[in-house]
């Protein structure tokens, strides 16, 4: 009567200690840290290393072909923006200006980046999350659909059928979803960032890729796992189909699905850009493609940074629940080994 | 499609007069005696979708195409100009009294109009908002060119007030008839840029009701309104009650919507499009871009361009009736001047502009040109090669780069971001520029070629041409300034100083059952008349 997560589970150590939790933690917390800072600097060296005029491109923006090139103007702004002074005053001024939550001031709107961030982290928090929970749920369902299938090649048409979600790419999907349910059958709107409906499109549109990436690490787990003999074992005592599938083979396929959520909320933090544009959405993604074409160095680093802590903070999350998911880690703590259990799946 | 969507976008603001008559088949609404009336049965609301944040909604401020057209119904100007006669009529000044030296403006105001935020327009009023503007200077740069020499404003009475400048400036008047120097309420003209971009306060015919970044804009009908200028087609309020602004920046997404009923109004339909407009179910609103058409504007201490035979080759080495073929409007039309032909001042000048790649090639061939083995010219080894700058319009760029190849000159393209080519601008590291101008005025030759002039895009030394330009400028008989104004574009024309290769044109549409949509003066929307006429 014992499956291995239950066996696992009853020697699961009970022992851990404040202790163990900090060793396991503090490296990691570490490691996020040191992301967000590595990320702010090479994003700073990269924008600072490319030619041209910040300020200029700002104001080309607004100005049209009436922008002024008068060198004392351009001065001025350079002043009011944080941009004059050397570079290392700028590149400390701005790092230490994150701890304060002051990520200056945007140079194309003159409004504070912190203020302009917190503006789109709504519509696109609504978004990737839409996005990430339908993808799972879409990876969830074609997974279990080509595990039950039969006979194989029944199940090897089920698995080609995902990647299709990355294949085709979101500009398209969108666009066809906007013509077919927005301007044919009208139930959703086909613009704008206000209310659960308007999140429907483009949050299929952004889910159909994550699902694809979901199933590839999800199916490959499950199909491992439905190929273990514990399995086995468990098909053989006559235990029914879904108690096999959802009591022993999903839950033991569930670590490498859980790793990938990090990368996954990483990329729709950064890689909602074309979704938000073909849906005219307020979002990260267009602020960022603005921010870039506007030469609008103050919000781009402002989105470096915000992404990059988000992405450090997830990723921090998803190590720690591989200590309350998988007992492996607990165990290897309690034994005083500090193993990572991400590093041991993904061996 | 970037190309075309940045394009128009740069084809910034004022004022259109059809001088010439220009083939813009579509261009409906100037007409105000034939104004169409709301139906009653029907709300008077509409959806115009627009094709980007517009940023900053001050129209002092932006000179964003997108922007000035809601701005636009948010302001009103001191004057008005009739885009077809070029006629300059009174709005919110009743009268006004030029000096003869062109350096002070008299208005006199009416004494009935009050901001949305129900303060009075007064002369104290209209000082702040000059003086605002050159405060503002670069972040308000097409006003404050408006305002070039503004020495202050001196009020005489509540109504009555004098405009200043320390140099002759034609170009104001005309200036004052744009939404740039439209006016606002003084809270909004004391406020910060910032404030004053999301929530500008005018006196114009619609209300800001709300403005969501990225996502859309919403302007209601002012109550109370009673000033619009003669020029409009019926008085009191406006007649739509609400007008809604989504943000679409997808071009196909607004064309998907025009066609399904979602929007009633599109801005900026991609010219590639416009066949599909044609029927009777859509009105096209098409106009050219008033100033400099889009070419080349040449700085001739670089390179070749110094040599007046080679810039003449290549202007008869461009084949703008094809290029507008293959990159314009329908519409539209090639360029026959250096000033669009939306542009007061306009003298057609087709056959010093014509096509003629023979010509061209007799012109080098008796400089000492020689067809080298590649089909490109060369001279004492030295090959026929000109680079243009350029941050918008690349088909047009490319299409003038095959016409030129076959005319046996190279042509390099240096695309680069519209930062960098302010940047190129300012260190004068350019053999061509390829752009356009835009300006109501045919001083923008000035603002463009002149030694003195902030934007000083085309580098060149003529003494004739200098003083030519600054002779209209001070110019105040309006015939004897046309003789001066059409004397510069021959010069500048003939002596290839800009190479005009396409009029950019707005291009709009909308359902049939919305009318009463017309280009201002300045080539933007004036939603005023606008009506909902059927479903």
């Amino acid at each position: 009567m014992t499956s291995p997560a239950q066996r696992v589970d009853a020697m699961g150590p009970r022992r851990g200690s404040v202790g163990t939790v900090a060793r396991f933690l503090l490296p990691k917390i570490g490691q996020a840290l040191f992301v967000v800072w590595a990320s702010y600097t090479v994003a700073f060296l990269l924008i600072h290393a490319l030619p041209g005029d910040p300020i200029l491109a700002a104001l080309a923006v607004r100005g049209g072909d009436a922008t002024t090139t008068d060198p004392a103007v351009l001065d001025e702004l350079r002043a009011r923006y944080g941009l004059d002074g050397p570079l290392w005053q700028q590149y400390l001024g701005g790092f230490f200006g994150i701890f304060r939550g002051d990520l200056g001031v945007s140079i194309a709107t003159g409004l504070p980046v912190s203020e302009t961030i917190l503006r789109v982290a709504g519509p696109t928090t609504a978004l990737a999350g839409f996005a990430l929970i339908v993808g799972f749920l879409i990876a969830l369902a074609f997974t279990v659909w080509a595990y039950l299938a039969r006979p194989a090649w029944v199940r090897n048409v089920i698995v080609q059928i995902p990647p299709l979600g990355i294949a085709v790419p979101a500009f398209l999907t969108g666009l066809v979803l906007i013509t077919v349910f927005s301007f044919g059958l009208g139930w959703f709107p086909a613009s704008g960032a206000s209310g659960f409906a308007s999140v429907v499109l483009p949050g299929i549109t952004l889910a159909l890729p994550t699902a694809a990436i979901f199933f590839q690490v999800f199916s490959a787990a499950v199909f491992d796992a439905g190929a273990s003999p514990f399995v086995f074992t468990a098909n053989a005592k006559g235990l029914s189909q879904s108690a096999v599938v959802f009591r022993h083979v999903l839950r033991n396929a569930m670590l490498p699905a859980i790793t990938i959520i990090g990368l996954q909320v990483g990329y729709l933090a950064g890689g909602t850009a074309v979704v938000e544009t073909v849906f005219s959405r307020d979002g990260i993604g267009r602020l960022t493609v603005d921010s870039v074409l506007a030469r609008d160095i103050n919000v781009l680093m402002g989105v470096v940074i915000v992404v990059a802590t988000v992405y450090a903070v997830v990723t921090l999350v998803v190590d720690a629940l591989y200590g309350v998911i998988d007992p492996r880690t607990r165990t290897a703590l309690a034994g005083a080994k500090p193993i990572s259990a991400a590093k041991e799946v993904r061996t | 499609m970037i190309t075309r969507t940045r394009m128009a976008r740069w084809a910034i603001a004022p004022a259109g007069i059809a001088v010439a008559a220009v083939a813009l088949s579509a261009c409906a609404g100037d007409t105000s005696d034939t104004a169409p009336t709301p139906n009653a049965d029907l709300p008077q609301d509409i959806v115009f979708a627009i094709k980007e944040d517009a940023g900053c909604i001050d129209p002092q401020q932006t000179s964003v195409t997108t922007a000035l057209n809601v701005g636009r119904q948010l302001t009103d100007s001191l004057l008005d100009q009739d885009a077809e006669t070029g006629e300059i009529v009174p709005w919110l000044a009743e009268s006004w009294e030029v000096s003869d030296d062109l350096t002070s403006y008299t208005f006199t105001l009416r004494d009935d109009v009050t901001f949305s935020d129900d303060t009075p327009l007064t002369s104290e009023v209209v000082a702040a908002n000059f003086d605002a503007i050159i405060e503002l200077g670069g972040a308000a740069s097409l006003a404050a060119a408006y305002l070039e020499g503004y020495t202050g404003t001196e009020v005489v009475s509540d109504t009555e007030f004098t405009v200043s400048f320390d140099t002759p400036n034609v170009a104001f008047l005309q200036g004052a008839t744009t939404m740039s120097l439209g006016i606002l309420s003084e809270a909004s003209a004391t406020a910060t840029a910032e404030e004053r971009c999301a929530a500008p306060i005018g006196s114009g015919p619609f209300v800001l009701d709300s403005y969501v970044a990225n996502d859309s804009i919403v302007i209601d009908r002012r109550e109370g309104y009673d000033w619009p200028s003669e020029l409009r087609g019926h008085e009191g309020e406006a007649y739509l009650e609400t007008i809604t602004f989504p943000i679409i920046t997808e071009a196909s997404v607004r064309t998907g919507g025009l066609t399904s009923g979602e929007y009633d109004v599109i801005q900026d339909l991609p010219y590639i499009d416009e066949a599909r407009y044609t029927t009777d179910e859509y009105t096209l609103y098409a106009k050219a871009n008033p100033g400099v058409p889009n070419g080349f504007v040449v700085n001739t201490e670089q390179g070749l361009m110094g040599d007046e035979t080679v810039r003449q080759a290549i202007t008869m080495g461009v084949d703008r009736e094809q290029i507008n073929v293959i990159a314009g409007s329908v519409s539209g039309s090639a360029p026959t001047s250096v000033l669009t032909s939306s542009t007061p001042g306009f003298t057609d000048l087709g056959d010093t502009l014509a096509y003629d790649p023979e010509g061209a090639a007799e012109l080098l061939e008796a400089d000492g040109w020689e067809l080298g083995s590649d089909g490109i010219y060369e001279r004492d080894g030295e090959t026929l090669t000109v680079a243009v700058t350029a941050f918008y319009a690349q088909d047009v760029l490319e299409a003038a780069q095959q016409q030129l190849r076959e005319v046996g000159i190279d042509l390099q393209l240096n695309m680069v971001t519209a930062g960098d080519f302010f940047g190129v601008i300012a260190s004068g590291d350019y053999e061509m520029l390829g752009a356009g101008l835009t300006r109501t005025d045919p001083d923008v030759l000035r603002v463009l070629l002149s030694v003195d002039s902030p934007s000083r895009w085309g580098i060149v030394d003529d003494a004739e041409l200098e003083a030519l330009l600054q002779e209209q400028r001070e110019t105040a008989d309006a015939d004897a300034r046309q003789e001066i104004v059409d004397e510069i574009q021959q010069i500048v024309a003939e002596r290839a100083y800009v190479i005009p290769t396409l009029e950019t044109v707005q291009l709009h549409a909308s359902r049939a059952g919305v009318e009463g949509i017309a280009f201002d003066s300045a080539s933007r929307l004036n939603l005023y008349d606008t009506v909902v006429t059927s479903e």
